[in-house]
């Protein structure tokens, strides 16, 4: 007997700061952290909801935004089944670099991934991404879009139970992606030559 | 007393399964089945009490009596354990985790297997907790499950999940640093177990696959890279040190010399592409001791890892690898870059001496050979691309055609590999003029080939010219013949001064070589279609006004073998019958022949309806062919000299050299003698109108002085001319070899003794070799080779010396120690 009859899994990206660890905390725990540091590489959580009866289980990894937990992060985009794209609605350049994350997944995640444009800290006064842009930026790339609040609990119940609801509907119609373990894309943009030399350099002492 | 007891328990069983399902607040345990009493028992009342010792030996005793019964008390374990996680009583949460633990350690029975699904269902529902405690519990059990050998493994069992946590543990940033570094020794140890669980079975998860490496390493090195210091231990042995365990950077160490010394050769790769690219993400290339460190780990855990089994094999690669890619200190005895090439080449030939047909280690060895020549190439300008081509040609056994005696296996299959290199160095070429990509040497060379006697060494051939013909990427619309052109969307250009001169001299050697290729006897199907795409990229990149009858005298030789050469089969007939009439309806596709065009079709529609068998595509067998049906029997079906003369000159081309007579006879035994002089035969054969050209203003051509956007560097001794390769292939002199040595040893001796600083400066006047490979390197790209924000070592140097001493040796002094 299980105890759930669907696991879903959501991985939250975006820039550092704009709150998706507070967004995961306070759907997860119910709370709204204060001070924790930044999350280094990825983190998880687990929620168990239910959907028209039927227990539905979200697997929830939470991923650094820095540029350099960028392989690690990616490495979990392609097993995904929701990924939510957050940007904080009070700061103009987390909104600016949504279109390299969409590069980012369109990249590394199966493409028919379930995503979700989401605005967070709508509670903050000083609001510089008015909501019809970032509604109009969703439509554009076919993405859902909401706005929340992590801090005052707005919206973020909402969030996670619509994409359990839309998940659960694609499952039924078999429409939701299957993972058997196949490979991720190569990494490219490395520099080549220190590859190179590297490689030689343990060819060489490989076999010494 | 005893049966009583039994009866009575007999008696009551269905009312106690009826019951339960209304009751389950436990005051009717006694109706209960038998293993969920023993359950039930093993909970004290206060978790403060811990397992109830003597009853868990109970529930142990009748596990191993009733096996059958073990996954039914694992799923209730599971049960309960996820009720008390609900509830957040972790006492009995950690009480069923123990007596789980014990269950699995004492049923080493077949059926474990169904036991291990719900002690993986608990590890994970631990593991899911917000609870670092639970999380480290449910570690400590997987581990200890790791290490158990389970006689059949479970096949669908995956480990994605457990990946995927252990690796987020490793990056815990738990407030509390006790805490933070307990989960992520945790994150290690699961990680450590997952690779012992699942590395000697690929069956079970192949962990060398992308999506887990991606996660393993980054998880390992992240937690490496934050010790105060890096000592390597310079032996093979793992950490034997105290204190491992505790220490999240020293055992993930470890774990990373573990999962080296487990990958094969095939895998290296697979640990080493994470590790290259975290390295670059985390910029941790400067300074350069972590880099060092790890790299030397890496190397000290493989050489750990072929310590074990294989001993002879291992040892003999290992004597003949130990000198391999001499870019090292004080060998700047010739030029290095060819120096490096003709070591990977001997080895090859080393290895296929060697090989055996089952030897597949032996296969992946010269695969990764043939990359390493691959990826080097791929570093050099163009013209040293062909310069590498031409080394790798001469190399090539050329099969003892016509010779004493058939090719040996081992000859036939060093052909093989040597020509798999040359195609990786080809295909990293891009063509421009051919008279570059195709020196005299060079095309002699790989004709002499394309009678090789192995079919598929003949493929490889084509396969060749293919990509160093196909400048405007055609070849994939022309893998086999056709008739219908039109909607291949090929690209056509006109065909430049340059490549006219180039075919006016070799054009004669090629085409006839290209068709006695066609008369082999042992051709397959993929030998007529790998000639034939190699003759319609010809026409593409050649198609022009004057190249056009002697194009259409191949291919009427062509159609002419495929009735009278006696020697062919009747299925060889009709296939060239099909390449013959392919490549002449491609010729109005490259140039405006619309006579030409018109009586080809009518060929072509004659053939669909008469003898379908005529047309492509080719076939390897034409069973049930009759008799009247024969090629020979159908001239009426064939392109007529005469009419196709007459198209030509309606289209105003001067076609009266078609009227000569063929240059090409069947059977190419006969015309063997000068195949060897066809460079000088070409020019002279009668060729008039293309000899012409060559009368045109004079253009250096053979030479690699000039490919464009490459500039030459000033290093003379160091560019590669046929004197070089010749002593780079045999080697350098006694005195040079010498006074190499006494270098070799002052230097080394320094690197051994010098301080780091000094070490730079050493290097900058004596170093001229890896001084010259770094200007050949950085005329590549522009790219630099380190990220330019990186600070360089403190100390004296200026600017502009900075920028002279090549980076990959500054930083890396301990890469070129050997
Ligand atoms: N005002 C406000 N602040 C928030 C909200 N969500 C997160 N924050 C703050 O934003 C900062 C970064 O949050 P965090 O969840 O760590 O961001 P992450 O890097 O995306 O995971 C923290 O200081 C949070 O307190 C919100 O909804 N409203
Ligand atoms: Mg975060």
């Amino acid at each position: 007997m299980e105890d759930y009859k669907f696991l879903f899994k959501v991985v939250l990206v975006g820039n550092a700061g704009v709150g998706k660890t507070c967004l995961v905390r306070r759907f997860t725990q119910g709370l709204f952290p204060p001070g924790q540091g930044a999350t280094i590489g990825v983190d998880f959580m687990i929620k168990t909801v239910e959907v028209d009866g039927e227990k539905v289980k979200l697997q929830i990894w939470d991923t650094a935004g820095q540029e350099r937990f960028r392989s690690i992060t990616q490495s979990y985009y392609r097993s995904a089944h929701a990924l939510i794209l957050v940007y904080d609605i009070s700061c103009q350049p987390t909104f600016d670099c949504l279109p390299d994350w969409l590069r980012e997944i369109e990249e590394y995640a199966n493409n028919k991934v379930l995503r979700i444009l989401v605005g967070n800290k709508t509670d903050r006064e000083d609001r510089e991404i008015p909501r019809h842009i970032g509604e109009d930026f969703a439509q554009r790339h076919g993405m859902y879009f909401l706005e929340t609040s992590a801090k005052e609990a707005e919206n973020v119940e909402r969030l996670f139970m619509e994409i359990a609801v839309e998940l659960m509907e694609q499952a039924k119609c078999k429409e939701l992606p299957k993972y058997d373990g196949n490979l991720g894309p190569i990494n490219g943009g490395v520099s080549c030559r220190i590859r190179f030399f590297v490689y030689i350099f343990l060819i060489r002492k490989l076999l010494q | 007393m005893m049966p009583a007891r039994k009866m009575a328990h007999r008696a009551c069983f269905f009312v106690s399964r009826t019951v339960y399902l209304t009751c389950c607040c436990g005051c009717c345990s006694a109706l209960r089945p038998r293993y969920k009493r023993l359950v039930d028992n093993i909970f004290p009342a206060s978790p403060q009490d811990g397992l109830v010792k003597s009853n868990m030996e109970k529930l142990t005793f009748y596990s191993l009596s009733s096996p059958e019964k073990l996954d039914r008390i694992g799923e209730y374990l599971f049960q309960k354990a996820s009720r008390d996680i609900y509830r957040r009583r972790h006492g009995f949460v950690i009480i069923a985790m123990e007596a789980m633990d014990q269950l699995l350690l004492a049923c080493h029975s077949q059926t474990l297997n169904l036991f291990v699904e719900s002690f993986l269902k608990m590890v994970q529902k631990l593991l899911e907790s917000t609870d670092p405690q639970l999380q480290i519990l449910a570690t400590q059990s997987f581990v200890r499950f790791a290490n158990i050998e389970e006689d059949t493994p479970s096949y669908h069992r995956r480990y994605d999940f457990f990946v995927s946590k252990f690796s987020a543990m490793c990056h815990s940033n738990h407030g509390d640093k006790n805490t933070r570094d307990k989960i992520r020794l945790a994150g290690i140890q699961g990680l450590q177990g997952v690779i012992r669980k699942t590395v000697s079975d690929d069956l079970v998860e192949n962990i060398w696959e992308a999506q887990h490496m991606d996660k393993i390493v980054p998880s390992l090195l992240y937690n490496m890279q934050s010790a105060e210091k890096y000592e390597t231990l310079s032996c093979m042995e793992s950490d034997g040190r105290d204190g491992v365990e505790e220490q999240p950077p020293r055992l993930a160490e470890a774990c990373l010399r573990e999962l080296v010394g487990r990958a094969s050769f095939g895998h290296i790769r697979s640990v080493l592409r994470p590790v290259l690219t975290h390295f670059d993400r985390h910029d941790l290339w400067i300074p350069t001791d972590f880099a060092v460190h790890t790299f030397k780990i890496i190397m000290f855990s493989i050489q750990a890892g072929a310590g074990r089994g294989r001993g002879r094999v291992r040892a003999a690669r290992a004597t003949v690898l130990s000198n391999i890619v001499a870019i090292a200190a004080g060998e700047s005895v010739g030029p290095s870059v060819l120096e490096i090439i003709n070591n990977l080449l001997t080895n090859l030939r080393t290895s296929v001496a060697r090989d055996s047909e089952k030897e597949t280690d032996e296969k992946l060895y010269q695969e990764a050979l043939i990359n390493a020549l691959g990826e080097f190439a791929d570093h050099l300008p163009d013209y040293q691309k062909i310069d590498i081509m031409m080394f790798i040609v001469n190399k090539i056994p050329s099969g003892a055609r016509g010779g004493a005696g058939k090719a040996t296996r081992a000859d036939a299959m060093l052909q093989g590999i040597l020509l798999k290199s040359l195609l990786k160095v080809g295909t990293t070429y891009k063509t421009t003029e051919l008279s570059k990509a195709f020196p005299a040497a060079f095309l002699e060379a790989l004709l002499r080939l394309s009678s090789a006697s192995e079919p598929s060494t003949r493929v490889l051939l084509q396969r060749i010219l293919h990509t160093l013909l196909d400048r405007r990427g055609n070849a994939p619309h022309l893998a086999t013949p056709t008739v219908d052109y039109a909607e291949l969307g090929l690209t056509v250009e006109k065909c430049s001064r340059q490549d006219l001169i180039f075919i006016s001299k070799h054009g004669y050697a090629i085409f006839s070589s290209l068709y006695d290729g066609l008369q082999l006897e042992s051709n397959t199907v993929e030998n007529i279609e790998a000639i034939y795409t190699t003759l319609a990229l010809l026409v593409i990149e050649l198609g022009s006004e004057e190249t056009v009858c002697d194009v259409m005298q191949l291919i009427l030789a062509i159609q002419q073998s495929g009735i009278s050469n006696p020697v062919i089969s009747v299925s060889q007939q009709c296939q060239l019958q099909a390449v013959s009439l392919s490549l002449a309806t491609l010729l109005p596709h490259v140039m405006m022949l619309p006579r030409v065009a018109d009586y080809l079709n009518k060929i072509v529609e004659a053939r669909r309806e008469e003898a379908i068998h005529l047309l492509p595509p080719v076939l390897e067998d034409y069973p049930h062919l009759s008799p009247t049906k024969m090629p020979s029997k159908l001239p009426f079906l064939m392109i007529d000299q005469m009419a196709l003369a007459e198209c030509l000159k309606a289209c105003g081309i001067e076609s009266s050299r078609l009227q000569s007579p063929s240059p090409y006879t069947p059977g190419g035994g006969i015309s063997l003698a000068h195949r060897h002089s066809w460079v000088e035969a070409g020019a002279t054969q009668g060729r008039d109108s293309l000899a012409d050209i060559t009368a045109g203003p004079t253009t250096e051509m053979d030479s690699a002085n000039s490919s464009p956007g490459v500039q030459r560097h000033p290093m003379q001794n160091e560019s590669v001319s046929l004197e070089a390769l010749r002593r780079a292939a045999n080697g350098p002199s006694e005195m040079e070899r010498r006074d190499a040595e006494r270098r070799k040893a002052t230097l080394n001796n320094a690197f051994r003794t010098a301080p780091f600083g000094h070490l730079v400066d050493l290097t900058q006047p004596k170093y001229e070799v890896k001084d010259k490979l770094e200007e050949l390197f950085n005329s590549i790209s522009e790219e630099p080779l380190l990220p330019v924000s990186g600070s360089c070592s403190p100390g004296t140097q200026t600017k502009s010396y900075q920028q002279n001493v090549p980076p990959y040796t500054k930083y890396f002094p301990e890469l070129f120690l050997y």
